[in-house]
């Protein structure tokens, strides 16, 4: 049964995905530090207000995954940010994150070059995300 | 640009230059090596990518560097490729002071080259200006 975006229950489930990922754990094995998605509102897709979702990440094991607020996702390590609906299209896998980023639809504070270097992480959970299934808040597609 | 700027962006409107920007600079100012390689390094570089139609020239001045908008001049080097081919040229390893192209980052590289998914234009007029780039953006 779909779960909710953005909702804590499915951040459970998200992070419960990663886990049994057969492969997550070898290829994250170098990644270390907390990652937040800040979602930007888009009423007219039913996100009337941002919403701010923390995961922390340790050489293959994962820590918190949360809903929050802005103060604890700005303490992540990496804060990626971007409209729900570009979120929506990574997820779908109709946006590229790399590409969203050198466009300039998704924006990363943090060190650029440890992303970088551990690209395979980064695209290993955005795989896993879209696996998730999800109920999207206007609607799935 | 602040005091301790060494790139100046110029090209504020093409959000990839923001990228390149803060990927090179922050990666220069981490590694002593690399800060060395890119104050030795002069020359110009043009980085076009298609798909997003993005497209920076880099210019090198010795521990400086300037990013244009667009491809400006007649440079050394003009790299065209796509985007996510891009960030796999920022993978390559630097072994001994030179670009490491046998591994699995540098083998799928050199196959984008062969099979024409990466353009390099002046690769074999400027080896020096592309060796050093290499070493410059590489993150590994």
């Amino acid at each position: 049964m779909p779960i909710k975006a953005m909702t804590q229950e499915w951040m459970d489930a998200y992070k419960a995905a990663i886990q049994a990922d057969p492969d997550y754990k070898s290829i994250a094995k170098d990644w270390e530090g907390s990652v937040s998605l800040v979602v930007n509102p888009e009423p007219a897709r039913n996100v009337p207000e941002p919403i701010y979702l923390f995961m922390d990440y340790w050489h293959g094991d994962v820590g918190d995954f949360v809903v929050c607020d802005k103060e604890k996702a700005d303490s992540a390590k990496f804060v990626m940010t971007g409209d729900y609906a570009r979120w929506k299209q990574v997820a779908y896998k109709e946006l590229d994150a790399t590409k969203a980023l050198l466009q300039g639809k998704l924006k990363m504070k943090g060190d650029l070059p440890y992303v970088v270097r551990n690209i395979k992480t980064v695209n290993k959970v955005i795989d896993i995300l879209g696996k998730v299934d999800t109920l999207w808040p206007d609607g799935n597609k | 640009m602040t005091d301790n700027a060494i790139i100046e962006n110029r090209a504020q409107e093409v959000p990839f230059s923001h990228v390149l920007s803060e990927l090179l600079e922050t990666n220069v100012k981490q590694n002593p090596h690399k800060l060395k390689t890119f104050q030795g390094l002069y020359g110009v570089v043009g980085i076009d990518l298609k798909d997003i139609e993005a497209a920076v020239t880099l210019v090198f001045s010795g521990g400086r560097a300037r990013i244009e908008q667009g491809i400006v001049g007649r440079p050394d080097i003009v790299i065209k490729t796509d985007s996510d081919k891009v960030i796999g040229l920022n993978s390559i390893s630097i072994r001994f002071g030179l670009p490491y192209y046998f591994d699995e980052a540098g083998m799928t590289v050199l196959r984008q080259i062969l099979s024409g998914e990466i353009k390099v234009q002046g690769m074999f007029a400027h080896p020096v200006i592309l060796t050093k780039l290499t070493k410059i953006m590489s993150v590994m």
